[in-house]
């Protein structure tokens, strides 16, 4: 295995399976097929029966024709790109494989799998088509996609061909969410929540006046006080807003800790509440949307244990 | 992590086209076997088909072990009583197919579906040790077809077996049964190589059984009133002979068959001591003018047919006392040898005491009639060839007619026929003229065998059928010692001349007409040359092969060389050509528009622009364009063109694309 994947260093797509990434082999129950075709064979030169010697090399031949259908059937296949979904540990690691068949002809029945087959496709002319591959995660942090089989045993089943893929892809694990974690600190308001400043029902300070400030946002008895004109700063009360602090939950070993900020962030981001997050080295602004859930999450992934550090984060999902 | 083999944690659940193929399988190969085998046996190899077939349809469960058991018991038990044991080849072959019926009862899962639809392979070849006639040819190309596309909808279940919805692509019934055969069609021609070139044995490693065929087919070792009528209702073939040279009047084609000396009232047997005597002389070799090859279809007696008297004996045979030729095995399977014969050779001008006892014993007190008037007319004769003569005239003028269908003869046969009822079949004649003879002191046998037999001109053969089955006689007399005389040609003699079946007024059966036969000659053309091409092809045919490609006369050490040597050749020629044929084709693979493409990029590559394989036309020439700044009207020209072709159905493009790719030169405007 080792030796194959030195021989065939890095996989840049797209990747076509040529004639050396082919291998071939009999199937179990092709072994047991030739046995039969074997015993056939000597009982035609015994009885020097010739029908059941034509039948016998009539068979052993296409026995052998299978061989070179299901080398055409898998060669030529390119793999155009892997992608995977970023998914919190204990789920399975989903990568799509899109495969494309650019070649005149029909391939049936392809199956792929790490050690199992996992999923099977046929591919008509020019089809490009996504192939389904799943494995599960048991730490968070990237998960470096382990190589895995293009295989058909098409048409017979008496052969198999396969191919090994050895691709540069990695999956992204998230923490695992805690079940049971404390409740979302509502700490952040205001400033450091996300209520927007501006036009609002609610006062949220005093600033010097501006020109352009409308006049019934005066200040007038604060001016008058301090001989200078002061214009309330209002904000609009939407909604909470929190903190999620690292430092809020000490005494608990850190993988405990990383993964209740999993949860909270998943909860946050599932009230619609405006978050921010708070690690050792690292501060993430306050925000909601998909983005700051997974700026956030991805820091939480790839927090060092050793170092309390981060590992560079950039997301190459794609290889 | 494993070094192969994509694991599926328990085979599948077959599914119910998979499992109707490999019962469609099943039963296409079993057919002739079902034909063949006692009626018996029929319904109870069938019935756990049929369960199979309504458990698919009524969902039923699998059978729970205990009645499996039970089953399989009883039907062995049947099978092995109507047999009387396992022995033989059809009783073997039952056998085979009653399991593999009694296996589709637990047969639920691809795996043990498969095992049924492979060893129906197997048990289609077997049914060539029974017949190997060119119907076949449809049941061999049927039965595999039908495997094939067991094995194929098999495979297609087991591979989307874990997917929840059926595949979207799959074929069509027809489209299968097509690549099915395309898949015989290819293999066909190297089958055939194969076939020509594989090393055979001269001889069976292992005991060839002698009980190969159903019935035994032909003459049988005894003779008795009735036994010759029987083969005379069976067209089927007995023997084709290949003149070289002369051919003999129609008249004259007496083959020789069975010899019989002794005789217990009602049956004609072969004299015991007598077969085991070897002939005391043969005629000269170059004296013989009949030259003949005979390619006899297997009877599993021991017996081979020539024309009286033969001259030389085929290599495996010896010539007995009274001139049967006797092979030392039974014919089992088609059998040719060459012949030469000399008719006018006479037999044992010396009668020893022993043989002119053996050929004159009648049982003591049977028919006295007959005894009474040959007594009369030995007295009145002068010698043996009188009495001859007249007991032929005896059957010439007297009421005799010659009958398929003879009453039927009881204590007395001879004294029944000759004085009561007068009809009869060769088998009578013979029988009544030796008994005559004997009784009238002249040492006679009765000899049976063939006469006649069809010309083809088409071929220029003579096809023997089973139906010109024979029986005439053979007295023994002082100038001409055995000579035959055959009391039928002085009741009809134009059963001689032309054959039974034309001197015979009745037809056999509801099918029985000339044209017909004619027909059914013809179509024996195409038979023998099969036998000649694809069933009697052998160690000896191959060797001429072999000859005629100049690789001289194989002995077994040479088969082993060769042997070694075609194993070695094409593993050589499989993993040293193949890559070479497989890398070019996949050069090929291409399209002509990638190709096209490729070259463009290596034109710029070249240029010193250093391109990804993931990068698309469009990113390509927008990089390309703005690092090589000089080419960039060309790139982006190029690359939209090529866009276009690519991915529009327009091909019209496409020629000017190729004309622009090759006229592209990207080179800065300075080295111009």
């Amino acid at each position: 295995m080792q030796r194959v994947r030195a021989k065939r260093g890095p996989m840049t797509p797209p990747f076509v399976l040529e004639y050396r990434h082919v291998f071939v082999l009999p199937t179990s129950f092709g072994w047991g097929f030739g046995l039969m075709l074997v015993f056939m064979t000597l009982g035609g030169l015994n009885f020097n029966n010739n029908m059941t010697l034509m039948l016998a090399f009539l068979v052993t031949t296409i026995a052998q024709l299978t061989t070179l259908i299901a080398y055409r059937n898998l060669a030529g296949l390119s793999i155009d790109s892997i992608v995977a979904e970023p998914v919190f540990c204990g789920d399975n690691a989903r990568f799509k494989v899109f495969i494309s068949n650019a070649d005149e002809h029909h391939r049936f029945a392809v199956q792929t799998g790490f050690s199992m087959a996992q999923d099977c496709t046929d591919f008509k002319l020019n089809a490009c088509i996504a192939m389904h591959l799943s494995h599960p995660t048991v730490r968070r942090g990237w998960l470096e996609m382990p190589s895995f089989r293009l295989e058909t045993r098409f048409p017979l089943g008496l052969f198999k061909a396969w191919s090994w893929v050895f691709p540069q892809t990695r999956c992204l694990v998230y923490p695992a969410p805690a079940s049971n974690a404390p409740p979302l600190p509502r700490t952040g308001q205001g400033r450091s929540g996300q209520a927007t400043r501006g036009e609002g029902e609610q006062v949220y300070g005093l600033r010097k006046y501006q020109s352009g400030d409308s006049m019934h946002r005066v200040a007038w008895r604060t001016s008058a006080r301090h001989g200078e004109l002061y214009s309330l700063e209002m904000e609009t009360p939407r909604e909470e807003a929190c903190e999620l602090d690292w430092n809020s939950l000490q005494g608990r070993d850190i993988e405990a800790r990383l993964s209740i900020m999993t949860a909270w962030v998943i909860a946050a981001e599932h009230k619609q509440l405006i978050y921010s997050l708070r690690l050792p080295d690292e501060y993430v602004p306050a925000g909601s949307g998909a983005d700051q859930r997974s700026k956030c999450l991805e820091l939480l992934a790839l927090f060092d244990t050793e170092t309390g550090v981060f590992k560079s984060a950039s997301i190459n999902t794609q290889t | 992590m494993k070094s192969f083999g994509i694991t599926t944690p328990a085979t599948p659940i077959v599914n119910r086209d998979g499992i109707l193929w490999v019962i469609a399988a099943l039963c296409i190969s079993m057919l002739p076997q079902l034909i063949n085998m006692p009626a018996v046996l029929v319904p109870i190899t069938l019935m756990p088909i049929a369960w199979r077939l309504l458990a698919e349809f009524r969902g039923w469960k699998p059978m729970s072990m205990f009645f499996r058991v039970l089953a399989t018991a009883l039907a062995v038990g049947v099978l092995v009583t109507t047999y009387g044991g396992l022995m033989g080849r059809r009783a073997a072959v039952s056998m085979l197919a009653l399991m593999l019926s009694l296996k589709l009862l637990e047969t639920f899962r691809i795996r043990d579906a498969r095992i049924v639809a492979s060893l129906s392979l197997f048990l289609c070849s077997t049914q060539f040790l029974f017949s190997q006639g060119i119907p076949m040819i449809v049941y061999i190309i049927v039965c595999l077809l039908s495997a094939l596309m067991a094995l194929m909808l098999l495979q297609r279940r087991e591979a989307f077996a874990r997917l929840r919805e059926a595949p979207q692509t799959g074929r069509d019934l027809f489209a299968e049964l097509g690549f099915g055969i395309r898949l015989i069609a290819l293999a066909l021609p190297i089958g055939l190589a194969i076939f020509l070139l594989f090393p055979r044995w001269g001889s069976p490693l292992w005991g060839v059984p002698e009980n190969a065929l159903d019935a035994r087919s032909g003459l049988s070792d005894s003779m008795s009133p009735g036994s010759i009528q029987s083969l005379f209702m069976d067209d089927s073939p007995a023997f084709r002979v290949n003149f070289e040279g002369e051919l003999p009047r129609n008249g004259e084609m007496y083959w020789r068959g069975p010899v019989f000396w002794d005789f217990n009232g009602q049956r004609w047997q072969p004299g015991y001591l007598i077969r085991n005597l070897p002939a005391a002389g043969k005629p000269e070799l170059n004296q013989a003018p009949f030259r003949y090859e005979v390619q006899m279809e297997p009877t599993e007696q021991r017996w081979l047919f020539a024309l009286d008297y033969p001259a030389m004996v085929p290599r495996g045979a010896y010539l007995t006392m009274d001139y049967q030729l006797l092979a030392r095995r039974p014919v089992t399977q088609l059998r040719s040898y060459t012949m030469a014969s000399d008719p006018a050779y006479l037999d044992t001008l010396q009668l020893k005491q022993t043989l002119r006892r053996a050929a004159l014993e009648l049982p003591a007190g049977s028919n006295p009639r007959t005894a009474q008037m040959m007594l009369g007319w030995r007295a009145e004769a002068k010698n043996d060839t009188e009495i001859v003569r007249r007991a032929l005239d005896y059957f010439n003028q007297q009421e005799f007619h010659y009958t398929l269908n003879p009453p039927l003869l009881s204590q007395h046969t001879a004294d029944e026929f000759l004085f009561d009822t007068r009809r009869g079949f060769c088998e009578h004649y013979a029988s009544a003229f030796t008994i005559m003879m004997r009784m009238a002191g002249i040492p006679a046998r009765v000899v049976t065998g063939y006469q006649g037999g069809w010309y083809s001109e088409l071929g220029n053969y003579v096809l023997v059928r089973q139906s010109d089955a024979h029986a005439w006689s053979e007295v023994w007399l002082d100038v001409t010692g055995w000579t035959r005389i055959d009391p039928t040609a002085a009741v009809a003699p134009g059963r001689i001349e032309q054959g039974a079946l034309d001197s015979l007024a009745q037809r056999r059966h509801m099918l029985d007409y000339e044209w017909l036969r004619n027909a059914r000659n013809t179509f024996d053309l195409l038979q023998r040359g099969w036998n000649n091409w694809a069933i009697d092809f052998g160690s000896e045919t191959q060797s001429r092969l072999f000859t005629v490609f100049g690789w001289g006369i194989f002995n077994s050490a040479k088969l082993v060389i060769a042997m070694v040597a075609i194993v070695f050749i094409t593993a050589t020629a499989i993993y040293l050509l193949l890559p070479q044929v497989m890398r070019i084709r996949s050069a090929r693979r291409q399209a002509p528009l990638l190709q096209l493409w490729n070259k463009f990029v290596r034109k710029l590559d070249k240029a010193g622009f250093v391109s990804r394989p993931s990068m698309g036309p469009m990113e390509l020439a927008a990089l390309a364009g703005s690092q090589l700044k000089y080419a960039r009207e060309g790139i982006e020209r190029i690359a939209g063109l090529y866009a276009l072709c690519r991915y529009s159905p327009n091909k019209q493009g496409q020629s000017e694309l190729e004309a622009l790719i090759n006229n592209f030169r990207p080179r800065p405007a300075s080295q111009r």
